[in-house]
C-alpha cells in the first residue's frame, strides 16, 4: 500500500442539526440504518489502490501480449470482481447481524421475537390431529357415562337404605314431635334425630314441670339401617293408687299393661325384608313410644301429687312419705297410697318378705276361685271401699284435666267450680278434691248399703239410684208405688157410685241424698194427674227435708215410708167415704159404737224378716191406751193384735174390711 | 302423606342414568343415535321440572309450617285415660256376665 494514510475522523453521534426553519422547526438528518451504517463504513474505505493497481496489472497484461482478448476479459474481471466485492459485503453484513444476535443473547439481554406465523399444516396433519382429539372425547363421554351410570346406581342403594329408615321416620312424625341436634350430627355419624315426649304446661308456672330423663329418646339405625328405638328397660314408671290393708279382691290385674320392654330387644333382630316388617316394626316403635309417653304422664302425675300433699291442705293428711311413694290418711278412716311402680313389678307375685314392702304388693294370681273373691268383694262392700282402679283413672283424670287441659281452655268455670267448691280463689287444690271425692265415696257406699238392706226386707219399696255426675254427691230415691191392681179397684168403687172424687196420689218418694258426708232425706209424694188439676191445698204433700246420721238413716227412713203408707191409706179411707184420723204412724177408724180401731205400723231396722210390721189396736175409748207407741214388751192382748208384714194388698182389703164395720 | 324424599330421590337416579344413557350414546363408535338422545333429554329436562317443582312445593309448606303448632300430646294422654277407662268398664261387664253364668249354673 502506498501513499499515506489517511485518517478520516467519524463525527460525534450527537443529533446533529439539519436545518432550522423560520418558525422553529428544525430539520434532524434521518435516522441512518444500521446496515447503511455499515455500508457507509466500509464505502468510506477507498479501495481505489487496490483497484487501479488492479486495473494497471491488467491493461499492461492486456495491452502486453493481446490486445483484444485481455481488453474484454479484464472488462470481465472488472465486472466479476465488483459482484464478488458486493456478495462479500453482504455476507459480512449478515454474519455481523448474527454475530451481535448471539453476543446479545449471550449478554442475557431480553429478546423479542417478533410473532412467527405458524407454518399452514398440511391436511393429512390436520385430520390426523382431529382424530386423536375426537377419540380423545369419545373415551371421556364413555367414561363420563360409566360413571353416571355408576354414580345412579349407587344412589339407588342408598336411597333404598334410607328410604326405609326416613319413610319410618316420617310415619313416627306424624304422631310425635321429631328434632334433631345439629351439633350431634356433625359429631357422630348418626343423623342426630331424637323424639321429644316433654310437654310444657305453660299455663302456669308454678305448675311447670321439669322434663324427665325419658322425655328426649335418640333414635338410631339398627343393623340393617333400619330406624330403632331403644328405651333402657326397666325405666318406665306407671301410678298405682291402692288402700292400704285391702288387697285381696281389689287388685284385679289389668289386662292391658302388656309388657312392652321386649321390644327393645326385638329391634335388633329386624332382617331386611318387606314392607310387613317395616310396618311392623313402626307399630311397635309407635307403641314403645306411647308406653314412654304414659310413663312420663305419670311421673308428672306424681309430682304433682307430692307438690300438693307437701303444701298441707284442708282434708288431705300426709302420713308416710317415700321415694315414689306417698300414704295419705282420708276422713273415713281408710289409708290410701299413691306410688310410681315399675311397670315390671306390677305382674310380680312373689311375696316379699320384711315390713317394708312399700315397692311390690302381693297380688293374687289365682282370681279364678270364685268363693275367695266373692268373699273378698263382701269384705270389700263391708269397708265401703270403691274400686281402686275407677280412683287410679280419677285422679290421673283430674290432673290432665285441671293442669294441661286447662291450660289451653280457660273458660272451663263448670270445672272450676267442681273443684274449687267453695273456695273462690284461683288455688285449686286437686288433691284436695280427690280425697274428698274418695271419702263421699267410701261414705256413700256405706249410706247405700244401708238402703240396700232396708229395700231388700220391704217389699213394696224400690230402690233407684241416680247419677248425679259429680263426684261428692250421690243420690238415691226409695219409691213406693201402689200395685196396680188396688188402684182398679180404687177406680171401681170410685165409679160405682161416690161422687166424691178425691185425689189419691199413686206413688210416693223418699229422697236420699249425700253430699261429701252430709246425708239429707227428702219426703215427697206425687200426685195423680187429676189432682194437678184440681189445685187443692191440701193435695200437695207438704215436702219434708232433714239431715241425718248414718245411724239414724234407716229409722228415719223407715219411719217416712211407714207415714207415707199410713198417708195413703188415710186418702183411700176418705175416698171410701170411712171416717178416719190419721196420727204420725197410725191411722183410726171409728167404729159403730164409737170404738176406734188403729192401725199402727211399728218400724224396725234390725227385724230380719221385715222392717214395717202392723199392729191393731182397739180402743174403746175408755181406757187409757198408748195408741202411739205400741210397746212391744206388753205383747198381745185384747186391745192389740199384731198384725204381722202386711203388703200394700192386704192394707187395702183390711181398709176395705173397715167399710163394713165403719158406719158411713 | 306422599314420602317426598322417596319421590324426589327416584327422580334424582332416574336422571343421572338418563344422563349415563346419553353420554353412552354420544360415546359409541358409529355416533349417537339421534332419537334415542333426544328422548332421553327430554325425558331428563321433564324429570328437572318435576323435581324443581316438587322442591319448591316442599319449600313453601316448610315456610309456612310453625313447628309442632298442632302437638298433639295433651289429647294423646285423653286417650290414654279413655282407654284405661274402657278396659275397666269391660272388666266389669265381664265380671257381671260372670256373676249371671254363676247364678244361671247354679239354678
Amino acid at each position: 500500500m502506498d501513499g499515506d494514510i489517511e485518517i478520516s475522523i467519524d463525527k460525534l453521534p450527537i443529533k446533529r442539526l439539519d436545518a432550522i426553519e423560520e418558525n422553529g422547526t428544525e430539520r434532524f438528518p434521518s435516522d441512518v440504518d444500521y446496515d447503511e451504517k455499515r455500508l457507509n463504513l466500509i464505502r468510506r474505505i477507498d479501495f481505489g489502490w487496490a483497484v487501479e493497481r488492479e486495473d494497471r496489472s491488467k491493461k499492461r497484461k492486456s495491452e502486453g501480449t493481446t490486445s483484444a482478448n485481455e481488453s474484454t476479459t479484464t472488462n470481465q474481471h472488472t465486472g466479476q470482481w465488483q459482484s464478488l466485492v458486493e456478495n462479500l459485503q453482504f455476507a459480512q453484513q449478515e454474519l455481523s447481524v448474527i454475530i451481535d444476535l448471539i453476543n446479545t443473547v449471550q449478554a442475557n439481554d431480553a429478546v423479542t421475537v417478533a410473532g412467527m406465523t405458524r407454518p399452514k399444516q398440511l391436511p393429512n396433519e390436520l385430520l390426523s390431529d382431529l382424530a386423536v382429539s375426537t377419540a380423545t372425547k369419545l373415551q371421556c363421554f364413555w367414561h363420563l357415562g360409566k360413571y353416571f351410570k355408576q354414580s345412579a346406581a349407587a344412589l339407588e342403594k342408598q336411597v333404598a337404605r334410607e328410604a326405609r329408615f326416613y319413610g319410618a321416620l316420617i310415619r313416627l312424625q306424624q304422631n310425635w314431635k321429631v328434632k334433631r341436634h345439629r351439633l350431634v350430627a356433625a359429631a357422630s355419624g348418626n343423623a342426630g334425630f331424637f323424639i321429644d315426649l316433654f310437654y310444657n304446661t305453660l299455663y302456669d308456672t308454678s305448675v311447670s314441670l321439669r322434663p324427665s330423663s325419658m322425655s328426649t329418646i335418640p333414635i338410631e339405625h339398627d343393623a340393617a339401617g333400619m330406624l330403632a328405638v331403644n328405651v333402657p328397660p326397666n325405666s318406665c314408671r306407671s301410678l298405682r293408687f291402692e288402700f292400704l290393708g285391702s288387697h285381696s279382691a281389689n287388685n284385679v290385674r289389668r289386662s292391658g299393661e302388656t309388657n312392652m320392654h321386649a321390644f327393645s330387644e326385638d329391634s335388633s333382630t329386624e332382617t331386611n325384608k318387606e314392607h310387613a316388617n317395616d310396618d311392623e316394626c313402626v307399630r311397635k316403635t309407635h307403641s314403645l313410644l306411647r308406653e314412654v309417653h304414659r310413663a312420663i304422664f305419670d311421673e308428672q302425675v306424681f309430682e304433682l301429687v307430692s307438690r300438693e300433699a307437701c303444701n298441707s291442705s284442708l282434708s288431705v293428711n300426709l302420713t308416710g312419705i317415700q321415694e315414689n311413694y306417698l300414704r295419705l290418711s282420708i276422713n273415713q278412716g281408710a289409708s290410701v297410697s299413691i306410688s310410681l311402680l315399675l311397670s315390671s313389678q306390677d305382674n310380680k307375685t312373689d311375696i316379699v318378705s320384711g315390713t317394708n314392702s312399700s315397692e311390690t304388693e302381693t297380688i293374687p294370681s289365682e282370681l279364678s276361685d270364685w268363693s275367695k273373691f266373692r268373699e273378698g268383694k263382701d269384705n270389700v262392700k263391708k269397708l265401703g271401699f270403691p274400686n281402686r282402679i275407677s280412683f287410679e283413672i280419677y285422679l290421673q283424670q283430674l290432673f290432665h284435666e285441671y293442669v294441661f287441659v286447662r291450660a289451653k281452655d280457660k273458660t272451663s268455670s263448670s270445672f272450676r267450680s267442681l273443684i274449687s267448691g267453695q273456695q273462690s280463689k284461683d288455688n285449686l287444690n286437686i288433691l284436695d278434691h280427690f280425697c274428698m271425692s274418695l271419702a263421699h265415696s267410701i261414705f256413700s257406699n256405706k249410706v247405700l248399703s244401708e238402703l240396700e238392706s232396708l229395700v231388700c226386707r220391704t217389699p213394696y219399696v224400690q230402690l233407684i239410684s241416680h247419677p248425679t255426675w259429680h263426684s261428692r254427691t250421690s243420690s238415691w230415691t226409695l219409691s213406693m208405688k201402689v200395685p196396680q191392681s188396688i188402684l182398679h179397684v180404687g177406680s171401681q168403687i170410685l165409679s160405682s157410685g161416690i161422687s166424691n172424687v178425691k185425689n189419691v196420689r199413686s206413688q210416693f218418694w223418699s229422697k236420699v241424698v249425700v253430699i261429701d258426708e252430709s246425708i239429707s232425706v227428702e219426703g215427697v209424694g206425687d200426685l195423680n194427674v187429676v189432682g194437678l188439676f184440681n189445685g187443692k191445698p191440701e193435695s200437695i204433700c207438704p215436702i219434708n227435708r232433714y239431715e241425718c246420721d248414718l245411724a239414724d238413716l234407716p229409722i228415719i227412713l223407715l219411719q217416712q215410708v211407714a207415714s207415707q203408707v199410713i198417708q195413703w191409706l188415710h186418702e183411700e179411707a176418705l175416698t171410701v167415704g170411712i171416717k178416719v184420723t190419721r196420727d204420725f204412724l197410725s191411722l183410726a177408724f171409728e167404729l159403730d159404737h164409737g170404738e176406734i180401731a188403729s192401725l199402727v205400723a211399728h218400724v224396725d231396722p234390725e227385724d230380719t224378716r221385715g222392717c214395717i210390721s202392723w199392729w191393731l189396736m182397739m180402743d174403746d175409748g175408755i181406757t187409757e191406751n198408748h195408741k202411739l207407741h205400741p210397746d212391744l214388751s206388753i205383747g198381745e192382748s185384747e186391745s192389740r193384735k199384731f198384725l204381722g208384714h202386711l203388703s200394700l194388698d192386704v192394707l187395702y182389703s183390711t181398709l176395705l174390711d173397715f167399710v163394713n164395720l165403719c158406719s158411713c | 302423606m306422599q314420602n317426598y324424599f322417596f319421590v324426589v330421590s327416584q327422580r334424582i337416579v332416574r336422571v343421572l342414568e338418563l344422563a349415563g344413557g346419553v353420554m353412552d350414546e354420544m360415546a359409541s363408535q358409529s355416533g349417537p343415535r339421534k332419537e334415542i338422545a333426544n328422548n332421553h333429554c327430554s325425558e331428563f329436562m321433564q324429570l328437572i321440572k318435576d323435581i324443581q317443582f316438587a322442591l319448591r312445593e316442599e319449600i313453601k309448606s316448610a315456610c309456612e309450617y310453625r313447628p309442632f303448632e298442632k302437638c298433639d300430646y295433651v289429647p294423646r294422654i285423653s286417650n290414654e285415660i279413655c282407654y284405661k277407662k274402657l278396659e275397666y268398664v269391660i272388666a266389669q261387664l265381664d265380671e257381671m256376665k260372670q256373676t249371671m253364668e254363676g247364678y244361671r249354673n247354679a239354678a
